[in-house]
């Protein structure tokens, strides 16, 4: 960087050096320079210096692209510079640029000192062309910054009232030039301030008007722009406060404020509305001049006054340059004016539009149309005059041309200016006007003078009142034939229409500087002094835009066809851009910029060349100052121009802006009709279905009241059936309770009769049981039969016996049949006795049988009781076994201890007999007897020879007789002491046998 | 029969799985409902299962003798041994043979002295020899398990004299009959065993004559005498045989047979009961289901 600090300086002018198309070069190495806080203050300041210096178009480009974190030192330098008298001018231009760049930090200036500068020096500084210069920079900035008027209102106030008093007090005593750029500049800010705060701005006008010094400028001056505004509905509605509000401002973009304002005015060239287009081409069109305030509110008046803007400029500027042609080639020069003017109005004249001529035009008419029939080229001098576009027509109406006329020259016109800005380039026409400049400089005196009598008319308002009807009518048929004339050109003159706008921008961006290489030796103050009243009402707009025909357009033509004019348009912009690549890359703009430059320049050349002698003769001649003076003037003046061509450049932008969206607005409107349109068809269709539907409804209906009917007829049918069946069914009931009660009945026979057969049966049971026993009975009944039979075979075998036997008797004798006789009754009587007998043996057999099987049963069951006996014997035994075991043990443990307790005794005994014997201690007679021979001493008896033993065999005499028997034999003393001891053991046993079983008990 | 569609038919279940004693109780309270009792199923019961302790007492009473098998006796018999054991106790007191404060132990060995004849001398009372000495460890070990002293002293003297009549000839045999057994189960510890001389030296008067009165806790001795008042002194082999595998690691470590000995006759009385069981089931495994061999 430190390398580069130096070459700061010797950098800037290389810019200068570099071409046109590299600019963006240089621009982007500044920026890299500003990205450094220091070094980009350091490196602005020295740009600043630099632009103020030589003016340069790069460091205006780069300074005017400044970003955010520069604007301050950018603001600030400007700031210091502003208050240098000699730097004011060029940096209120560097300003100009800057705002018109719109940079999104624009609205901090209201923040820096800055602008108070700018506002201190509109209200003190008496140059006027920083005066002019300043105000356009301020009304241009007013939108930018509404919320900030606040602070600045009555500074605004103040600089207006200075700047309108300053035309008529003219304290600087400046050329008049001047004043009427001044006066156009304080028209826009009168425009500007009514239209954004027209409260406030009414109230100052109020105070400050009627003190009575300032009534005369109010007469002159401001009333006349009072007349061109209508009343602003926010005077109705809002308040001072209101207006100051910056909410209100939050809503509105830069070009809506500028709308807004424009919305207001009720000068054409000034105004704007887009409301309400619709209803106003009838009304408007046949009494256009006698309402013009109809014609200002109507949206044709945004349409005319952006045509009267061209045609203003054209008034200001063409006629010089029409003069220029006019002297070469007048004729067709002529008629590319009337191509233009009818190109113009051709879309205009298919609607009313074109039939509203400014006020001015129709007491204009008369006058224009007398000097265009007898000199030929007086009519465009009067054009200069007047508004163009009405006195054109009227020229088309008187000059005798046909129809045919007309459109063979609009072909040729189209061509001659299809290929006219690429035939010239840009420089051909500089070349062009600067070659015509000599040759015509002769003839601009006359011109200038026949100029004359367009003079007088300076207030068009007032000429309104005087409308020439029957001509009026008579220039809008001519409009219309030749409308006619050129609608029959197709889109073709459309499009050539449009192509003569393209080129005719060209030609009027040139005119400045024709204008003024053109007015500057000719013009004398005093003529532009007269001119400054027609300037003073209409003193708009100089740019030319091609934006505000694509509205035309689309007002012009059945909305449905907006899109295809927006193709048209696109087409024609494209073809002029076309034309214009064809020349150069860089844009008209810059190249109309550097034009002037140029254009400046090389008038510079060409005035040194001009002989003094001539100059100041002609100086001389109009009684002017000082040619360097004069020189001075016209170069501020250019200034000037180019700082209003400025503005107008920007509104134009502004309205672009708006434009398109308005188009984008319309293009959405379109598509939502065509929607609508596509959604009525879709109504239709279905309304036609609906009544198709509806139709097919009836026909249902009447299916359906017949199947209804069909089946009421079902329904009483199937009732009188159901009825039917129903009786029938009752009747079913009542027989089927009779066969039920029936069912009954015989149900209770029933029972009767089961019981009936149980007792049958019962019966049946009884005689079977008696069957039974009639069988036996018959059994043995047969069994006797048998019997009976065997005896009767017996019997008959004892007859036969007993036959032969009596035939033996009867051989034997007859003496033995008497024997005989009674032997055989007697035998008969035995057989009887034997047979009972038998029966009755058989009886007792049959009974013994019965009871030898009876005693065998029994017998049976007494062999198993005996088992059982047996048994339980068994069990018994074995019981009682156990319990004898048991008692046995006892009765051993008994034993035991009796045989204990004996030898215990026998102890003892032993001891008591050893005590009188005193050789024998007590302790001996204890001697230890083994335990094994204890029950030995007392089984067995001790020796027979010991007094002991022979006790103890005495003691125990009854228990083992049979060992004691050998000793029977006792000694009788002995019994007594075994007494003795008896009695002492039973006294022991006594004393300790009787108490266990009472304890046990 | 109708005892058996009674019985559970998951009982042959519950000992796959481990659980024993499950059912016993109920069999052997059907068992005990017999009249006259079946001393042969109940034998044969007891070898096979273990008693539940409520009904030992009494199935023992039963196997030894003390009650008839008859139940309608039950209470005849048992106030004649009641009558007896008085009789005997009364007499021993009358001769100053015990006091009040003899020890009941001392008490019971008199009594079965008298009873069995071989009291000594009141003032001959010698020092208990060691048949005496098997007595008192035994009526100790019983003492504890059963409470009523009349029952006690019945059931020493008759397990006694049961002992001694059944067993006492296969007794001398049991050594032998161990060291057999060790030889299959552990040849190593009876090798071991015999190489340190300890063999002939173990506590066999402890173990087959006291029949581990003393030796385990009564808990696992009531078991083990089950067996042996069921019919059955093989069990101790057993049990001894299972008390040297359970220390088998503990007498390899020792050398001597006095140490081996001394550790034999105060085993540790943790876990005799598995000890017990692991014997039984042993016992089960070499005499199978014959009950009454040995």
């Amino acid at each position: 960087m430190a390398r580069e600090q130096p070459n700061v300086g010797d950098l800037l002018p290389l810019l200068e050096t570099l071409p046109v198309g590299f600019v963006h070069l240089p621009y982007l190495c500044f920026n890299l320079f500003f990205s450094q806080k220091e070094r980009g203050s350091m490196l602005l300041n020295g740009l600043v210096d630099y632009f103020l210096e030589t003016n340069s178009a790069q460091a205006m480009h780069i300074l005017s692209s400044v970003r955010e974190p520069h604007d301050k030192h950018l603001l600030d330098k400007m700031n210091e510079c502003m208050t240098r008298q000699a730097c004011r001018l060029p940096t209120l231009t560097l300003l100009g640029h800057v705002i018109r760049k719109q940079p999104s930090w624009i609205h901090k200036i209201a923040r820096y000192p800055l602008l108070l500068s700018l506002l201190k020096c509109l209200k003190t500084d008496t140059d006027v062309v920083v005066l002019i210069t300043g105000v356009l920079v301020l009304i241009t900035l007013l939108p930018m910054i509404p919320q900030a008027g606040k602070q600045h209102l009555w500074e605004y106030f103040d600089i207006f009232g200075r700047l309108a008093s300053w035309n008529l007090k003219n304290p600087g005593h400046i050329s008049e030039v001047y004043l009427i750029h001044l006066h156009a500049s304080v028209y826009s800010l009168f425009h500007r301030l009514y239209g954004m705060y027209p409260c406030n701005f009414v109230s100052y006008l109020r105070s400050h008007y009627s003190m009575k010094e300032n009534m005369e400028t109010f007469e002159e001056v401001v009333k006349p722009m009072l007349e061109h505004v209508r009343i602003h509905p926010e005077l109705v509605t809002g308040t001072k406060d209101h207006e100051l509000d910056p909410t209100r401002w939050k809503k509105y973009e830069i070009h809506d404020i500028v709308i807004e304002c424009a919305k207001v005015s009720l000068d054409p060239k000034e105004a704007s509305c887009e409301e309400g287009y619709a209803t106003m081409p009838e009304s408007f069109y046949p009494q256009i001049h006698m309402r013009p305030q109809d014609c200002t509110s109507s949206p044709y008046t945004d349409l005319h006054s952006s045509y009267g803007r061209k045609t203003s400029h054209t008034y200001l500027y063409r006629p010089v340059f029409l003069s220029l042609h006019l002297s070469d080639a007048v004729e067709s020069r002529f008629s590319v004016v009337v191509i233009r003017a009818g190109g113009k109005g051709t879309p205009a004249s298919s609607t009313p539009a074109t039939s509203s001529p400014p006020p001015t035009l129709s007491d204009d008419f008369p006058i224009i149309s007398l000097p265009a029939n007898t000199v030929q080229s007086s009519p465009p001098r009067k054009v200069c005059c007047l508004p163009p576009l009405k006195t054109k027509l009227p020229c088309l109406q008187t000059v005798p041309f046909s129809v045919t006329a007309i459109t063979e020259e609009l072909l040729k016109i189209t061509e001659e200016t299809q290929e006219l800005p690429s035939l010239r380039g840009f420089d051909s026409p500089f070349f062009h006007t600067t070659e015509t400049l000599t040759g015509c400089q002769a003839q601009e005196k006359s011109h200038s003078s026949s100029a004359q009598p367009g003079g007088p008319v300076r207030d068009p308002h007032r000429a309104t009142s005087t409308p020439d009807k029957a001509e009026n009518t008579a220039s809008t048929s001519g409009v219309g034939s030749e409308t006619g004339g050129v609608g029959g050109a197709g889109g073709d003159s459309r499009s050539s229409a449009l192509g003569l706008e393209q080129s005719w921008s060209f030609q009027s961006c040139f005119t400045p500087i024709d204008h003024h290489l053109h007015r500057s030796p000719s013009a004398p103050d005093d003529e532009l002094g007269k001119l400054v009243g027609m300037f003073s009402l209409s003193p708009g707009s100089k740019t030319p835009a091609p934006a505000p025909y694509e509205s035309f357009f689309d007002l012009a033509l059945p909305r449905a066809a907006s899109l295809f004019v927006g193709q048209k348009t696109s087409e024609a912009v494209h073809k002029a851009d076309g034309e214009e690549e064809g020349v150069a890359t860089a844009s008209p703009l810059e190249v109309l910029d550097r034009l002037v430059q140029q254009g400046s320049d090389v008038h510079d050349k060409v005035l040194k060349r001009l002989p003094l002698p001539s100059k100041s003769a002609d100086w001389t001649h109009f009684g002017g100052s000082a040619p360097l003076d004069e020189l001075h003037t016209l170069r501020s003046q250019l200034l000037l121009m180019h700082n209003q061509l400025l503005y107008e450049r920007y509104k134009r932008e502004q309205h672009a802006v708006r434009n398109r969206r308005l188009l984008r607005r319309i293009i959405n409107a379109t598509a939502l009709e065509e929607q609508n349109n596509a959604m009525k068809d879709q109504l239709n269709l279905q309304s036609v279905d609906i009544v198709s539907l509806r139709e097919s409804l009836q026909v249902e209906h009447q299916r359906y009241r017949q199947l209804w009917d069909d089946r009421e007829t079902v329904v009483t049918r199937l009732h009188s059936q159901i009825r039917q069946l129903q009786q029938g069914r009752d009747d079913y009931y009542t027989k089927n309770q009779e066969l039920q009660s029936k069912l009954q009945e015989c149900q209770k026979q029933m029972d009767e009769l089961e019981a009936e057969l149980q007792g049958a049966n019962n019966k049946v049971c009884h005689t079977g049981h008696l069957l039974n026993q009639m069988t036996i009975k018959l059994s043995t009944s047969e069994s006797t039969q048998q019997q009976m039979s065997f005896l009767n075979k017996q019997l008959l075998l004892l007859g036969e016996a007993h036959k032969l036997s009596m035939q033996e008797l009867h051989h034997s004798g007859v003496d033995n049949t008497k024997e005989a006789r009674m032997l055989q009754v007697s035998y008969g009587k035995e057989v009887e006795t034997l047979r009972q007998s038998l029966l009755v043996q058989g009886q007792k057999l049959e009974a013994a049988q019965h009871r030898v099987g009876e005693l065998e049963t029994h017998l049976s069951k007494k062999e198993h009781l005996i088992v059982e006996q047996k048994k339980f014997l068994e069990d018994v035994k074995c019981q009682a076994k156990s319990e004898l075991q048991a008692s046995d043990s006892r009765h051993q443990a008994q034993r035991r201890i009796t045989q204990l307790l004996q030898t215990e005794l026998l102890q003892l005994y032993s001891r008591v007999e050893m005590e009188p014997s005193p050789s024998c201690p007590h302790g001996d007679a204890l001697a230890p007897l083994p335990a094994g021979d204890a029950p030995l001493t007392v089984g067995s008896y001790p020796s027979a020879r010991s007094f002991l033993g022979m006790r103890a065999r005495e003691l125990f005499r009854n228990k083992s007789e049979s060992q004691c028997d050998e000793e029977q034999p006792q000694p009788p003393r002995l019994a007594g002491l075994a007494h003795g001891l008896k009695t002492e053991l039973n006294h022991c046993f006594g004393w300790f046998w009787p108490s266990p079983p009472t304890q046990r008990r | 029969m109708a005892d058996d569609s009674q019985r559970n038919f998951r009982s042959a279940y519950y000992e796959k799985v481990g659980f024993r004693g499950v059912e016993e109780k109920k069999s052997l309270e059907i068992l005990l409902k017999d009249n006259p009792l079946d001393l042969e199923k109940l034998s044969t019961f007891s070898q096979r299962f273990p008693l539940p302790s409520v009904y030992r007492v009494h199935v023992w009473k039963v196997l030894l003798g003390i009650l008839p098998p008859h139940g309608d006796s039950h209470a005849l018999v048992g106030g004649y041994r009641k009558e007896q054991y008085q009789d005997v106790l009364e007499a021993l007191e009358v001769m100053r043979y015990i006091s009040s404060s003899t020890p009941s132990t001392h008490v019971y060995l008199r009594m079965f002295q008298l009873e069995s004849q071989v009291l000594p001398r009141c003032s001959e009372t010698t020092p208990p020899d060691e048949e005496n000495e098997d007595f008192l460890s035994i009526s100790r070990a019983m003492e504890e398990i059963v409470d009523d002293p009349i029952d006690c002293y019945w059931l020493i003297k008759c397990f006694v004299n049961q002992f001694h009549t059944k067993f006492g000839d296969s007794i001398p045999h049991l050594p032998k009959s161990l060291e057999h057994y060790l030889s299959q189960e552990e040849p190593r510890l009876l090798s071991h065993l015999k190489s340190s001389g300890a063999l002939a030296q173990l506590p066999y008067g402890l173990w087959f004559r006291r029949c581990f009165a003393g030796c385990l806790p009564e808990s696992s001795l009531q078991r083990v005498w089950d067996k042996v008042i069921s019919g059955s002194c093989k069990i101790l082999v057993f049990v001894a045989l299972e008390i040297l595998l359970s220390y088998n690691i503990m007498l390899m470590g020792i050398s001597r047979p006095e140490g081996m000995v001394r550790f034999l006759c105060n085993i540790p009385q943790e876990n005799t009961d598995a000890i017990v069981t692991k014997a039984i089931d042993l016992w089960h495994k070499y005499c199978g289901t014959l009950m009454h061999a040995a």
